[in-house]
């Protein structure tokens, strides 16, 4: 401290000597060492304590909130009563859901912008919502009884995707052609929706509306398990993936005489971030935006390269949760579907972006 | 004319990197047919050719990020295609035309991306990584610039962050393609310089360049490509001649013998006298 105050004047950077602006690294013996970048430590602290808080917040807010003081103890010991219905189906397996969920979209959202190097890359660009609704319209509505409505966008998720792989000719592994079919894809799913509102009545078409906007009302521990499930199998493939992939960001040329084979990367991504976007929507049906903002926020906060998986699944997590709050703590009650609010403000975000884009003159 | 410094003996020297049939295409259209090139160990390769020629081409092939449609390059006898990705990047370096860097990328972290193919999943970052990059940002003179941002660099400055990227990889087999545009001209030499320093030290390098009397003088090995073909190779001193300048490039010229390292100078003919 004291050495540091008896030189004023001199500026710290130029003071260090190159040595000391070395990244820090953690190393065991030889055989692991894994560097990181403080920044990007800080920032996922403070983003780890947000999930926190938001978690705290679901649980006590509100009339039906569980008291602070009560909560260690219902955790630890649910007794059969109002606070276990609280817990362990109004708002547990809700927020466990928004957690997981968050964490894929975030993910899916920072392997897709980074694979198109697009800002604006994203599940949903390449028609995996769009496709999830017309599947859940489907066989929720047009064919009722073969599959359920989770099972139906599960599946018409995966036709669509389908569809893209074969529609580009050369399966997922060019960003370009992959977002000009899924377009396309996705115009056709919508008006597949289109048609079944115009075939149903009222009642089932509000139903449907409310789903295909993505909700997290009515969740249960089967909802939050699946998409826990799949976070936990394909968020370590994506960081797996995470180091290629910053190859690839360099172009295919650097990336292939790198080693890092930036056409197989580039489809075992996209897999990677499809599954978890299929994932997230067999949970809660399409929520829109949270792909999109999540990556681009964490990415903006961290000031680094690279896809950024970790603080994109934090992020995402968090605007997931805080959304949900406040869907839950709004006057227009519970059932009100997340997806619309988070559409709303990721429409702002979105329309703040394209101005940014526009004034840099690249759109 | 005649005086080439060491005029390699062509055919003579064990090539471990050679391609044979070759025939490159970008979907349909095809660049190059029916090439057969083995890169000479041990030399300074030199590629010239006007634009378009299929130069950055030839390279991309060679370094396997280009797939033949036909034909084959193989390194040590065996096609690259049987090796494992990172084993050949341990042995082959490619420098693009141009490359692409990333946003909020650093120097330092540019050049550490070089050594992935020495890296794993839990060796991220060695103690021989730091110092592969220490040595390949001080002997492309960014060691200065290592926490600046790329994207805030002059062309020139960027242009040796990536030579350094390349260098940090530590292959015997070096390809650059085009080093020196961007570079003014001591910077062009300091990189000409620096290539004849790996050459001296063993590696085997090749270049793509624009200007000829600059590959004159530092290619061990010349070879002029036109529209998909080499059309001549060899030691400079003895292949390179005003009509094959005029009929390559389309250039009239005269040669004459370059009064520092004699080797030879192209002059193009003033307009006036042709
Ligand atoms: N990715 C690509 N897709 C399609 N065509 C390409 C691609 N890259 C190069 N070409 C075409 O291949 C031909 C040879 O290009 P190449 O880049 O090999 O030339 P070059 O000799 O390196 O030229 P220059 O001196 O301008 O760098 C050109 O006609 C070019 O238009
Ligand atoms: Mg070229």
């Amino acid at each position: 401290m004291s050495a540091e105050g008896s030189r004023p004047g001199i500026a710290p950077d130029a003071a260090l000597s190159s040595t000391a602006t070395r990244r820090p690294v953690v190393r065991v013996g030889s055989w692991l060492s894994l560097p990181y970048r403080r920044r990007s430590v800080v920032v996922g602290g403070i983003l780890a304590v947000g999930v926190l808080l938001l978690a705290l917040l679901t649980l006590t807010l509100g009339t039906l909130g569980i008291p602070l003081t009560e909560l260690p103890a219902a955790i630890a010991s649910p007794k059969p009563g109002r606070t276990e219905f609280v817990l362990n189906v109004l708002r547990g397996p809700r927020l466990v859901t928004a957690i997981g969920t968050g964490a894929a979209l975030g993910v899916a959202g920072a392997l897709f912008q980074t694979v198109t190097r697009n800002p604006l890359g994203s599940p949903d660009v390449i028609g995996l919502g769009a496709g999830a609704s017309a599947g859940a319209a489907c066989f929720g509505l047009l064919l009722p009884g073969i599959l359920p409505v989770p099972a139906g966008a599960l599946v018409g998720a995966l036709v669509a995707m389908g569809l893209v792989w074969l529609g580009t000719g050369r399966g997922f592994s060019s960003p370009g052609r992959m977002i000009l079919v899924g377009i396309a894809v996705s115009a056709m799913a919508v008006a597949f929706v289109q048609y079944v509102m115009t075939r149903v009545n009222q009642q089932e078409a509000t139903t449907l509306a409310a789903y295909i906007s993505g909700t997290l009302a009515d969740r249960d521990w089967g909802d939050a398990t699946e998409i826990w499930v799949a976070v936990i199998v394909l968020v370590p493939f994506a960081l797996l993936l995470g180091r290629r992939l910053d190859l690839v960001e360099m172009g295919d040329d650097v990336a292939d005489s790198l080693g890092g084979r930036s056409s197989l990367t580039r489809t075992l991504v996209v897999l990677v971030a499809i599954g978890l976007g299929t994932a997230a929507v067999a949970a809660t049906g399409p929520i829109s935006f949270v792909a999109l903002t999540a990556p681009q926020v964490a990415r903006r906060l961290a000031k680094a390269p690279g896809a950024g998986i970790l603080l994109s699944a934090l992020f995402g997590a968090v605007i997931l949760m805080a959304a949900d709050l406040l869907v839950q703590q709004s006057p227009f009650g519970a059932q009100l579907p997340v997806g619309l609010l988070t559409a709303m403000v990721g429409g702002v975000y979105l329309g703040y972006l394209l101005l940014r884009e526009w004034k840099k003159g690249t759109i | 004319m005649s005086a080439a410094p060491s005029a390699p003996a062509i055919g003579a020297a064990p090539s471990s990197l050679t391609a044979t049939g070759l025939r490159l295409a970008y979907d349909d259209r095809v660049i190059v047919d029916g090439l057969d090139f083995a890169v000479p160990a041990g030399e300074l390769t030199v590629i010239i050719g006007p634009n378009a020629c299929g130069k950055s081409t030839l390279l991309k092939a060679l370094a396997r990020t280009l797939e033949p449609s036909a034909g084959q390059v193989s390194l040590d006898g065996k096609p690259l295609s049987s090796y494992r990705s990172k084993d050949i990047a341990k042995r082959l370096g490619m420098l693009p035309q141009s490359p692409i860097a990333p946003e909020a990328i650093t120097v330092r972290d540019l050049v550490g991306r070089g050594r992935f193919p020495h890296q794993g999943v839990f060796r991220q970052w060695s103690v021989s990584d730091e110092a592969a990059c220490d040595r390949a940002m001080e002997s492309t003179g960014v060691a200065e610039l290592a926490d600046r941002q790329v994207a805030e660099l002059s062309g020139g400055q960027r242009q040796r962050a990536w030579i350094a990227m390349a260098l940090a990889q530590e292959t015997e087999l070096l390809l650059l393609d085009e080093p020196t545009t961007f570079l003014d001209i001591a910077h062009q030499y300091e990189v000409l310089e620096l290539a004849a320093r790996l050459h001296r030290e063993g590696r085997t390098l090749v270049v793509v360049l624009h200007d000829l009397n600059q590959a004159a003088r530092y290619a061990t090995h010349l070879v002029v490509m036109k529209e998909g073909a080499i059309v001549a190779q060899g030691a400079p001193g003895e292949i390179v001649t005003a009509q094959l300048v005029d009929e390559v490039f389309g250039l009239p010229c005269q040669i004459i013998d370059d009064p520092q390292s004699h080797t030879p100078m192209v002059v193009p003919l003033a307009a006036v006298a042709r």
